[in-house]
């Protein structure tokens, strides 16, 4: 037993030597314009061993390693929760407490803090939009930022060409990107699993290069520049208003002027919207449409034999989590002040579905904490500067492994008889 | 947020004072340092990076800001607009009041928006695009020329010197590249020479051979290209292979020692318009010496700009003997400066009221020489 | 013949040269796909990697002093295939097959961790500047009237051209005589049913990550040589570009994979040459939504059977 584990261990740092050796043992480099090749530094060579000896001795002791991990008990979130009957009467109370610390917290902490909040209530929405597609009907899409682009060039074209207004467009922009899941829902439904992904991946680049593209209107790559804040029935929260004769928020007041006010009311906003959305999502889940979606998803064979109308159901959870991601984009542009192409590239779409994967695939609490989880890591993790996206790649694997299942499995709503 | 409102005493008065106060206590002023650390263009980063850090280094060695010393803190935007936002609010909460940054014009562009909001001092080394100090801005200044100054001055040497028969103008689809190629555009036509074609590559391809098949097609005898030297040096050796022979010409974005390394004999006889090559010039010397001591590359087009950035804006410091941003933002606009990069001074929009361009010829080992 | 028949040969070739690099990785996609059904998003960065190992080997042997080129690139070759291969293999091993048995998006965000760490690590290790080798396979032929338009095809071109073909026939007849070949047949048909009857599933899936990763290591050393530069980001838009190519082609069919590539190849050249290039990948994308719509599993693939 011990020598299969020596023999496994010397297989493992073998292969952690011949992984290593030449990517980080030997840099190229570049002397005049000929190119050379230079061993590295004694102390990456150090490093190199450290790496590898650790490999050998985690191997060698991979059963004592097991078995320590085995004792640790692991975190039981069922455990913790109360009894269903306790649950159902303490849920509001808790729900309402939530709400109050989401409106006071602002006002306690930092710009910074406040303003990450809101970048993460963004993702907490498309997470929510994109969940009624993949988690809900069951329908890869890798294309979902697609529709987020089209939301925030929505609002800053109109704001910027017909100086309308943010609460005007907030809707426009929902009704422009769920017509565009609309029309790219229509031809690619025939088609299953991941061929469909492909193709709202495909989809997704075209919209990109087009904005990229079509330079009179959208500033191709130099974006739009300038776009309106939103204002609270026409109060500008700006330190001087805009137009002559408008008032702004603090002179309106009479209060001192503080730029964090501006920040924390796109946090409020956000927060309303999210709330917004996670009612409707809710609402809709228990409606026949959601059980037709999650039915959908389980077997689509049975489905078509109950009856039910496939094209419809696919069509409707891509426009509803098409017009969620064009609320977010449309808060976004907001949020920004300035958009261009290369905010809505692909990896954004790869964060996006990482998110709703590692929530849970259809938990909506689940999607909330994996969007608190995937913003907030690369922000803690500024502190490795360089290392940051390496540590962040390397957590996304990390924790497919250790909860493939996601933070939250999803539970239907559901009844029990009690016998 | 602290706020100096000082407006009554006056310049002297105020330089007297600082000076008593910091003989007591020495503090430090902390200086936002922000680029992209991380992703594809990390190398630029790298560059507003070490002359900046040099600058601060050289600085506190000479004695710091009437006693106080300065601190670099680095940011990494990853020139992500949606990150440098982030990165603008923290360094807003963090109360620093001086940021030397960002890289990207896009990235700068709403970052700028929130630092003006907040009366933090901002001057970028390499951002270039002319919408940014279009908004008629305070506390945003640039130590580096404009696209709308280098495409029209590339353009008028376009048209008086080459004379080209069927000019070609390429570019990589990005802020920086299409400003650029859309301004010599301009100023070509205006001057009566029809471009054959104007396009687009995508920024990161590795093939161009349907673009050059396309040029030999077109008889194309010059071409300019707007963008950065990783396409530029690719097409350069793809050209040579496929026996393509017109003459190129780019923007300071790839004049850059790499172009050489990618293109090899064919970046010879490249024509670049850059700001004069600060490194070579001999007051700097000592500087790259420096440089070249902690094994750092002086050569880069923003490594000097954002050493003369840090430098402006602690000239400003000594000059008010204050750190804040609005008084040292008047003092910007109303004096020049001595710098690395020469005699600076900045117009009411927070540009450089004179950058003046060269164009060189390139060599195949990395080298320039003024084009004749 | 006429100048525009001339000009659209050259960019055939052209297409046809980019073409089969991207059905090379493709393949790598493909096999992974026809056996466990995963859309494995690091590959791309296996052929970056493969492509820097190259580079390192050319550049060391060169600074050495060796000058037989057919010798510097068989050892290139030989290196950048073991180690990319390893590569593979590890990446199987660590972030895939832990997972197996899960739901099948769980894997796919793996890889995509996967391919962000992976593209940082090189940029970490060998930063993220360009690194550029001279031109070591120079000349070609050129036909055609220099007055009206001369063609060109180089000799490097004909190298990516051959050695594409020569690896697609080996592996067409590793896949189709050997008994491991008939092993992943028997994979992609039915892995369950393979593991009952008492063929190692698991090694089969190593054996096609490795086979995929040696694939995409000989196409780095070919892309590397044919263009002379490297970064680490290369990987994810080959990876992109190759991943369409085997949709098109039908995902999971080995000769559509190669079609696919060079079909995609082909359309990019040619979008090129007679549109503005800045529209290159809508058209091609455009193209691989219209294929699917029409054949909705791609050109060879095969239809999915409903099962009840």
């Amino acid at each position: 037993m011990m020598r299969k584990r020596f023999y496994n261990a010397i297989f493992a740092s073998g292969i952690g030597f011949i992984l290593t050796c030449m990517m980080v043992g030997i840099s190229l480099n570049t002397e005049g314009t000929t190119l050379k090749v230079e061993g590295a530094s004694a102390a990456q060579w150090t490093w190199i061993g450290i790496g590898i000896s650790l490999v050998f001795l985690s191997q060698l002791f991979a059963g004592q390693v097991d078995a320590f991990l085995g004792a640790v008990p692991k975190p039981q979130l069922s455990k913790l929760l109360p009894e269903e009957g306790k649950r159902a009467m303490l849920k509001p109370w808790l729900l309402a407490a939530l709400l109050v610390v989401m409106l006071v917290w602002p006002f306690m902490v930092s710009r910074g803090s406040v303003d990450l909040a809101t970048l993460t209530l963004i993702y907490i929405m498309l997470g929510l939009g994109l969940n009624i597609v993949v988690g809900l009907a069951g329908l890869l899409d890798l294309g979902f930022v697609a529709f987020y682009a089209v939301g925030a060039y929505t609002y800053a074209l109109l704001s910027q060409y017909f100086g309308m207004s943010f609460w005007a467009c907030l809707p426009l922009s929902a009704g422009l990107a769920a017509l565009f899941g609309f029309l790219l829902g229509f031809p690619v439904l025939r088609l299953r699993g991941d061929y469909l992904a492909i193709v709202t991946l495909g989809f997704g680049e075209i919209i990109r290069i087009l904005l990229n593209n079509w330079t009179s209107v959208t500033g191709g790559p130099s974006g739009i520049s300038g776009i309106a804040k939103p204002s609270l029935f026409g109060l500008e929260f700006t330190r001087r208003a805009k137009e002559e004769g408008a008032t702004t928020f603090h002179e309106f007041f009479g209060i001192d002027y503080s730029s964090s006010y501006k920040v924390i009311f796109l946090y409020l906003i956000a927060v309303i919207l999210v709330c917004f959305v996670i009612y409707v999502i809710n609402r809709l889940m228990r409606m026949p449409i959601g059980r037709a979606w999650e039915a959908l998803r389980e077997d689509e064979i049975a489905c078509r034999s109950l009856g039910l109308n496939r094209t419809m159901i696919k069509l409707s959870a891509f426009t509803i989590g098409a017009s969620t991601a064009g609320f977010a984009g449309a808060f976004f542009s907001a949020r920004q002040g300035f958009i261009s192409p290369e905010s809505f590239i692909f990896i954004e779409s790869a964060i996006i579905l990482a998110i709703v994967v590692l929530g849970g695939m259809g938990s909506q609490v689940g999607v909330i904490l994996a969007a608190i989880v995937m913003t907030i890591l690369p922000e803690l993790a500024r502190e490795f500067s360089e290392y940051r996206m390496l540590l962040f790649g390397l957590l996304m694997v990390v924790m497919m492994r250790w909860r493939p299942e996601g933070l939250v499995p999803m539970k239907r709503p559901h009844l029990e008889l009690k016998t | 947020m602290k706020r100096f409102n000082k407006k009554l005493l006056t310049l002297s008065s105020a330089i007297c004072l600082a000076g008593a106060i910091n003989a007591a206590q020495a503090d430090t002023i902390k200086i936002a340092i922000a680029g992209p650390v991380t992703g594809p263009v990390a190398q630029y980063g790298d560059m507003q990076k070490i002359g900046a850090l040099m600058a601060i280094e050289q600085i506190n060695k000479a004695g710091g800001i009437n006693g106080d010393t300065l601190e670099g803190v680095i940011y990494d935007d990853a020139c992500d607009p949606k990150q440098a936002v982030a990165v603008a609010n923290k360094i807003v909460n963090d109360d620093i009041q001086h940021v030397i940054g960002h890289l990207c014009s896009s990235s700068t562009e709403p970052a700028s928006d929130i630092y003006e909001e907040e009366g933090v001092l901002m001057i970028t080394a390499a951002s270039t695009s002319p919408t940014i100090t279009e908004k008629g801005y305070q506390t945003i200044f640039r130590t580096i020329g404009l696209d709308s100054m280098q495409g029209p001055f590339a353009a008028r040497y376009v048209v008086n010197t080459i004379k080209p028969k069927n000019m070609a103008i390429i570019h990589d689809k990005q802020q920086y590249g299409e400003g650029l190629a859309t301004a010599v555009k301009n100023v070509v036509e205006e001057a009566g020479i029809k471009p054959v074609m104007f396009e687009g590559v995508t920024a990161g391809d590795k093939d161009f051979s349907a673009l050059i098949a396309k040029l030999k097609r077109n008889n194309v005898d010059f071409v300019y290209y707007g963008g950065y030297h990783p396409e530029l040096g690719l097409i350069l050796r793809q050209s040579r292979e496929k026996g393509f022979t017109a003459k190129f010409m780019g923007p300071e974005g790839v004049g850059n020692a790499d172009i050489s390394k990618i293109a090899g004999e064919a970046s010879e006889g490249l024509l670049v318009t850059l700001p004069q090559s600060f490194d070579q010039d001999p007051a700097n010397q000592a500087l790259v010496a420096a440089f070249k001591e902690k094994n750092e590359d002086p050569t880069g087009p923003f490594v000097f700009p954002a050493y003369s950035a840090v430098q402006v804006m602690t000239e400003s410091m000594k000059a008010t003997g204050k750190s804040d941003p609005e008084a040292l933002a008047a003092h910007l606009r109303s004096t020049s400066f001595d710098t690395t990069t020469g005699k600076l001074e900045f117009d009411a929009k927070g540009d450089l009221k004179d950058f003046s361009f060269v164009v060189y010829d390139w060599h195949a080992d990395g080298t320039k020489s003024p084009a004749k | 013949m006429t100048e525009t028949s001339l000009y659209v040969i050259q960019q055939l070739i052209n297409g046809l040269t980019i073409g089969s690099t991207y059905a090379l990785i493709a393949i790598g996609y493909t096999m992974v796909y026809g056996i466990i059904g995963m859309i494995n998003f690091a590959h791309g960065e296996i052929y970056m990697i493969g492509s820097y190992i190259s580079f390192i080997v050319i550049a060391g042997l060169l600074g050495m002093g060796f000058i037989s080129l057919p010798v510097i690139l068989i050892v290139a070759l030989i290196v950048a295939v073991v180690i990319a291969s390893t590569y593979g293999w590890t990446i199987e091993r660590v972030a895939y097959r832990p997972l197996r048995g899960s739901n099948r998006l769980i894997p796919l965000i793996s890889a995509i961790g996967m391919s962000i760490f992976l593209q940082n690590y090189v940029a970490l290790s060998q930063s993220s500047r360009d690194v550029a080798l001279p031109p070591q396979i120079t000349g070609g032929w050129t036909f055609g009237d220099p007055s009206v338009f001369e063609v060109s095809f180089s000799y490097m071109q004909l190298l990516i051209w051959s050695a594409t073909l020569l690896v697609m026939v080996l592996l067409t007849l590793f896949i189709s005589r050997s008994r491991m070949g008939r092993a992943c047949r028997a994979c992609s048909e039915d892995l369950g049913m393979t593991n009952l009857l008492g063929i190692d599933t698991n090694r089969i899936i190593a054996l096609t990550f490795i086979v995929g990763a040696a694939l995409a290591a000989i196409a780095g050393l070919l892309l590397g040589l044919y263009y002379g530069v490297v970064n680490p980001y290369i990987g994810f838009i080959a990876g992109l570009k190759a991943f369409t190519a085997a949709v098109l082609g039908g995902i999971g069919s080995i000769p559509g994979a190669m079609l696919g590539g060079l079909i995609l190849g082909v359309t990019e050249a040619m979008t090129s040459a007679f549109f503005p290039s800045e529209y290159k990948d809508v058209v091609s994308f455009g193209l691989l939504v219209l294929i699917l719509l029409f054949r909705p599993s791609g050109i060879l693939g095969k239809p999915e059977v409903e099962k009840v």
